[in-house]
């Protein structure tokens, strides 16, 4: 006999519509794999070898749940250099990746508030994450034209509406555009003026030129700065990401993630404090070989009259593309990310890789 | 000390662990983490992994290698036949799968029926679902067994499921076959789902037989059963764990484990692919480990005249220790601060239980009667 219990339950989900968003993937699967957002990287020895010597030396149980306490300080140490915030040790939690990090903070921080403002066009994971229980959301319009970023007067009227806590991208996920140090600070004078917070993610801060342009270093007290720990060098599969976030707020979600978690895997955070030490090693060559790729890439789809949407993150670029350009990718045996699953129907993102300039032919 | 006493479930524990490492000679008998490190021959895998699979990607559900490996181990264990490809969901650990569990059965207002003592972690994470905890209570004097007509007496016409936990965490109560099945026709009768947790399923003393609802006819299409390396392999820090059931509500769980964690960890997943697949004669060493060491305990707690559920399965003993007077919560603090000894108190798994220790087998064996001998000093001046 059918169950209607299970039936119920079946009925519940399916009218949920943000879990059936699918996401895109974390890493490429290969050079035709663009859909990604972290670029391909092979894993650095050294890495391994820290993974490897914790794991063999018996680092193989439960750890502290918000992380073990020398990646903590790493992660730390990472932002404020890189962000110019000033974090301590207890301002940090390691999360079971980027996606673990948008749900601890949209659902527990997220908990305090009435309501959160988040971009109509985001990473489908924040859909998916607030999916998960009723929240009230509101929807902060963008357009293509400025890389679905919202407006500052778009947050300024959430705020004076009495919304208290916003989501934020910078760079955007879909198109890598970033907000400016002027809209930062301004960002910051509206928090302070409403007594609001944020969440803002800054995990492809990296593939900025002229570095990390944080929040978190204007308006320390009231912003809770996510991203990958670290963001494109190769442990897009182990699934490393953090939390910076004042410390009242560390303790509930340090609570949730005993919850869901208990610890995020020893392996990967071994592997990350390893990466620690080298995250920075090579990275402005890295990022001068992707700037140039990434202009490559623009310049060929000007050429093929494609339009492509301002960004500012070099690991990515953002395109039109109708129904019938992306069934030629598809063709082309080109994995993309799609605008849709984004909230940007007919955008295309691809990866900056050494397959880009193939894709744009196909689209073009 | 009156902070210490109000912190409750969960927090109280931590605290306790924070104060116990202050001590260089400490003896855990606490937290549910074997003393054993993982297999070598499993870590072994993990660095092949990281060298050789740098390509691979998590899928929210899991890599297929893994699921296959899931769905052979559930049939040759648990006698539960599953499709990898649409039936097996991959987690971070045990504890995420058990949140997905909550998460996909059950939501506002719906109730669980859950026999206690239980693990914590179901009331918290039931909590989030806006669930409620409809507790069965269970005595040490009955081993803990959560009679099926107490169950059958709890349902309402807003219960949606069952939990069973089977090794039980803390009580360490074994549901026999005859009372698995009668469980499971109730929630037949009755239409409830199960939410059933193996995770002990490989560590059952004497003559005690696991059975896990979902073999039994009518569990699966109603049952989702989770599992992990955590206790079976001592891998607790790898964070690899499941979920099986039917392919209908799997679909939801993926759909839910994507929104929660994106994936697991392709190193915890390739060092899972080496544990269900490679040689297991370490999963027998441990389980034979945890026999006599579970004697060892036994043995001293009848001395000391403590009286206590018989562990049928499990790494635990919940023994009663009412006739010191005193919440357990502080006795667990006079045993930590005076002999440095550390035990879980029975007020961190449910505000009945104030009048329970849980101890652990897991450490070796002459740790655990140096713990014992403290343990009987610590209660001798109480
Ligand atoms: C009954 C039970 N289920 C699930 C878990 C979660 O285990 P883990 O997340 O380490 O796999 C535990 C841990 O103690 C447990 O006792």
């Amino acid at each position: 006999m059918a169950s209607q219990t299970k039936a119920n339950i079946l009925a519940r989900h399916a009218a949920n519509a943000a879990l059936n968003i699918p996401l895109p993937g974390i890493s490429m699967r290969g050079v035709r794999d663009l859909g990604a957002d972290e670029p391909f990287h092979p894993l650095d020895e050294r890495i391994i070898a820290g993974a490897v010597e914790a794991l063999e030396s018996g680092q193989t149980h439960y750890v502290d749940v918000p992380g073990i306490a020398p990646l903590r300080e790493a992660i730390a140490k990472y932002l404020n250099a890189s962000c110019g915030a000033s974090w301590q040790s207890a301002n940090i939690i390691v999360t079971a990746g980027m996606q673990e990090a948008r749900f601890l903070t949209s659902q527990i921080i997220g908990a305090q508030y009435d309501s959160i403002a988040v971009p109509a066009v985001a990473h489908p994971g924040l859909q998916k994450a607030l999916g998960l229980r009723r929240r009230q959301v509101l929807s902060l319009p963008v357009e293509a034209e400025r890389g679905y970023l919202p407006s500052l007067d778009d947050i300024a009227a959430a705020l004076k509406n009495g919304c208290r806590l916003l989501y934020l991208e910078s760079p955007s996920r879909l198109s890598g555009a970033v907000y400016t140090q002027s809209q930062v600070a301004r960002i910051a004078d509206l928090l302070a003026q409403h007594d609001a917070a944020a969440i803002w993610d800054q995990g492809l801060a990296r593939w900025v030129d002229g570095g990390c342009n944080s929040l978190a270093a204007r308006a320390e007290e009231s912003t809770a700065a996510i991203g990958e720990a670290w963001h494109g060098i190769g442990l897009g599969s182990w699934l490393v990401g953090s939390i910076a976030a004042p410390v009242d707020w560390i303790a509930p979600m340090q609570s949730q993630k005993q919850i869901m978690a208990i610890c995020t895997s020893t392996a990967s955070q071994y592997a990350a404090l390893a990466a620690s030490e080298i995250v920075s090693e090579t990275h402005q060559q890295r990022l001068a070989q992707m700037r140039g790729q990434r202009a490559a890439a623009v310049k060929l789809a000007s050429e093929l009259g494609l339009d492509t949407l301002p960004g500012a993150a070099n690991n990515l670029l953002a395109l039109h593309a109708d129904e019938a350009a992306r069934r030629k990718l598809a063709e082309a045996g080109i994995d993309f990310a799609a605008g849709e699953d984004f909230g940007a129907p007919d955008i295309v993102r691809l990866n900056i890789g050494v397959a880009t300039n193939a894709a744009i032919e196909a689209l073009g | 000390m009156s902070k210490k006493k109000q912190a409750a479930g969960t927090n109280l524990l931590y605290q306790l662990i924070a104060e116990a490492r202050a001590y260089d000679d400490v003896i855990v008998m606490g937290r549910g983490d074997p003393d054993f490190d993982t297999p070598a021959h499993i870590v072994a895998a993990a660095k092949q992994a990281m060298i050789h699979h740098q390509d691979d990607v998590a899928p929210p559900a899991g890599l297929p290698a893994l699921r296959e490996a899931i769905a052979a181990r559930v049939k040759r264990v648990n006698n539960i036949d599953v499709d990898p490809a649409s039936e097996v969901v991959v987690t971070n650990g045990g504890q995420e799968a058990l949140f997905l569990m909550v998460l996909a059965a059950l939501g506002e207002g719906d109730e669980l029926i859950v026999p206690e003592p239980n693990y914590n972690t179901y009331a918290d994470s039931l909590a989030f679902a806006g669930g409620v905890k409809v507790a069965v209570q269970t005595a040490h004097e009955e081993d803990f067994r959560a009679d099926p007509a107490l169950v059958q007496a709890a349902i309402t016409d807003r219960t949606r499921a069952l939990l069973l936990v089977s090794p039980n965490n803390p009580a360490a109560n074994v549901i026999s076959p005859a009372d698995m099945r009668a469980l499971v026709n109730i929630a037949i009768e009755h239409d409830l789902m199960i939410l059933a947790d193996d995770i002990y399923d490989l560590f059952v003393y004497d003559n005690f037989v696991h059975t896990s609802p979902a073999s039994l006819p009518g569990g699966k299409e109603r049952s989702l059963t989770l599992n992990a390396l955590s206790k079976a392999y001592s891998m607790t820090g790898w964070r690899c764990g499941w979920i099986v059931g039917p392919a209908d509500l799997m679909a939801r769980v993926a759909e839910l484990k994507a929104a929660i964690s994106g994936g697991t960890s392709i190193i915890a997943q390739h060092a899972g692919i080496a544990a269900l697949t490679g040689p297991q004669d370490a999963v027998n060493m441990m389980a034979a480990a945890y026999a006599r060491r579970r004697r060892l305990v036994l043995d001293a707690l009848d001395e000391m005249g403590m009286q206590y559920g018989v562990p049928q399965g499990g790494q635990f003993v919940f023994a009663n220790i009412a006739f010191t007077g005193m919440d357990s919560a502080e006795v667990a603090q006079r045993i930590l601060s005076e002999q440095h000894v550390l035990a879980y108190p029975g007020s961190a798994f449910s505000k009945e239980r104030k009048d329970y220790l849980r101890m652990t087998f897991l450490q070796p064996e002459e740790q655990l009667v140096e713990g014992l001998r403290r343990m009987k000093l610590a209660m001798a001046s109480i």
